[in-house]
């Protein structure tokens, strides 16, 4: 029980992060406020432009709420960076089930995957609202966004396999075998829709002031304290079946 | 007493190859199966592009229509070459005989990447006369060798990752399902860069080479490493 407690701990601690993470966002945070700024292009189509009598006589455009979207930046890049750092625990638990066959780092895989597709899956939708707001299309097959729509599929996939198994051994191994494929096909699909050649402009802006930096570095542990929470809670609740499995079996026998 | 002379791994793997042939001249199941099925797609997409018009260029699309194709015949013909193993008991004859694992996975997945080319040799040719002959600039376009060299990288692939898909997925509740779901995100990033390497040749516009070789390295790279993770791993797969 004291692993649940645990696991309690590190969600609220994680959740509280992020919120305080999202705050600093809009209040510390460089690029920010409600009002009008100009800036000497144009940056985003999120919200509109100010009103007339607000634009600046000579050059630049006056918006309304400059950078609006770009605020999601602080949750859409922990999420998605700790996504892959679970994919990357996953896989190694999944090697050490295969060379040393113990049942736990099966279960252990199972679930650092299912919260790898919580993370994915948020990536996703944080990821679609930012195209539509920044790049005005809902969809664009721009290689990080296809390289993480392909890892969830595999994601998917992992679990549509170990559903179709019934015994324990078999299906730990295939799982295992699977996860380390998709964990070395991850980066490779990510290069590849790089490299290959591609009629959509690559459009990324880069550059991050000191300021931007703290709340960017909070939400991150947030995140992975979050990550951590749950896997420690869905592994509690594993533990506690196993349990169960065991107190049946002697009762029956 | 000497030990009695085991099969060297090179006449073992000749083995699992000449079984393949002989079930296959014996039955002609895979064959025909995967042939009449890549038939069917051809058809198929004639239906879809039937109401194209006259101004379309097929062209603009061939490669990935190409490969298309043979994804779809692939995944039919590895289930087949699996679930053959698998219900007359082959496998279970292979593991019990005196052959390094290894050898079971190169010598059932060369076995597949031959049929696989076999059925691309019939069907390319086809291909072509259907949906690129007719039209207005079918002799330009690279060499042939050219394609041929992305065919071969990208059968190479489906045939050694599919190998190992297809182990795993007989043995499970969906089977062909099974394998569907995991084969083609794991060969996306291959199919990428083989239909972009054969776009390149087949359009031929100005410095398609430099193109189509950068896209053979990135799939060859791909084979590399796939087939090297798929080697390592194929025991585990076959012990469970």
């Amino acid at each position: 029980m004291k692993q649940l407690k645990v696991a309690i701990v590190l969600v609220l601690v994680g959740g509280l992060l992020t919120t305080a993470a999202f705050f600093m966002a809009f209040f510390t945070a460089e690029v920010q406020t409600f009002g009008t700024v100009t800036l000497d292009k144009a940056v985003d189509t999120a919200f509109g432009l100010a009103p007339p009598e607000l634009q600046p006589p000579g050059g630049g455009v006056s918006y309304q709420r400059p950078w609006f979207s770009q605020k999601i930046f602080y949750f859409h890049v922990p999420v998605a960076e700790a996504s892959f750092l679970v994919l990357i625990i996953s896989a190694v638990f999944s090697v050490l089930f295969l060379v040393k066959r113990r049942p736990q780092d099966d279960t252990k895989a199972k679930v650092a995957m299912e919260t790898a597709l919580i993370f994915v899956i948020l990536t996703m939708i944080t990821g679609v609202l930012w195209t539509r707001a920044s790049w005005n299309v809902w969809w664009e097959w721009e290689p990080r966004l296809t390289t993480y729509f392909i890892m969830m599929l595999m994601m998917i996939a992992y679990f549509v396999l170990r559903n179709s198994i019934e015994e324990d051994e078999r299906r730990g191994v295939y799982a295992a075998v699977f996860a380390i494929l998709a964990a070395i096909n991850a980066p490779i699909s990510f290069l590849i829709t790089r490299v290959i050649p591609s009629n959509h402009p690559v459009v990324f802006q880069s550059g991050f002031a000191g300021s931007n930096l703290l709340p960017f570095i909070i939400a991150q542990l947030g995140m992975l304290a979050l990550g951590y929470g749950i896997y420690t809670a869905r592994m509690s609740e594993e533990l506690l079946r196993e349990r169960v499995e065991v107190a049946k079996e002697e009762l029956e026998g | 007493m000497a030990p009695p002379k085991r099969m060297s791994g090179w006449r073992q793997f000749k083995a699992i190859i000449r079984k393949d042939i002989v079930m296959e001249l014996r039955t002609k199941e895979m064959l025909t199966s995967m042939g009449l099925y890549a038939l069917l797609v051809l058809v198929v997409y004639y239906i879809a592009l039937s109401q194209a018009g006259a101004n379309f260029q097929v062209r603009q699309i061939a490669a990935g229509l190409l490969w298309l194709v043979f994804i779809f015949t692939s995944l039919l013909g590895l289930n087949r070459s699996l679930v053959h193993e698998k219900d007359q008991g082959c496998l279970d004859a292979l593991l019990i005989s005196p052959i390094d694992r290894p050898v079971i996975f190169f010598g059932k997945a060369v076995g597949n990447l031959l049929f696989l080319l076999i059925v691309e040799v019939f069907i390319v040719p086809l291909f072509y006369f259907i949906f690129l002959g007719s039209q207005s600039n079918a002799d330009v376009g690279g060499p042939v060798w050219m394609i041929v060299l992305a065919l071969f990288l990208g059968s190479l692939g489906i045939a050694g990752v599919g190998t190992l898909l297809a182990t795993m997925s007989v043995n499970t509740k969906g089977k062909d399902f099974i394998l569907a779901v995991l084969f083609i995100p794991l060969m996306f990033p291959l199919l990428l860069a083989v239909v972009a390497g054969t776009s390149a040749v087949l359009l031929a516009e100005p410095g398609y080479a430099a193109v189509f070789w950068q896209m053979m390295a990135l799939a060859a790279g791909y084979d590399t490493v796939m087939l090297l993770a798929a080697y390592g791993l194929y025991e585990f797969v076959l012990g469970a």
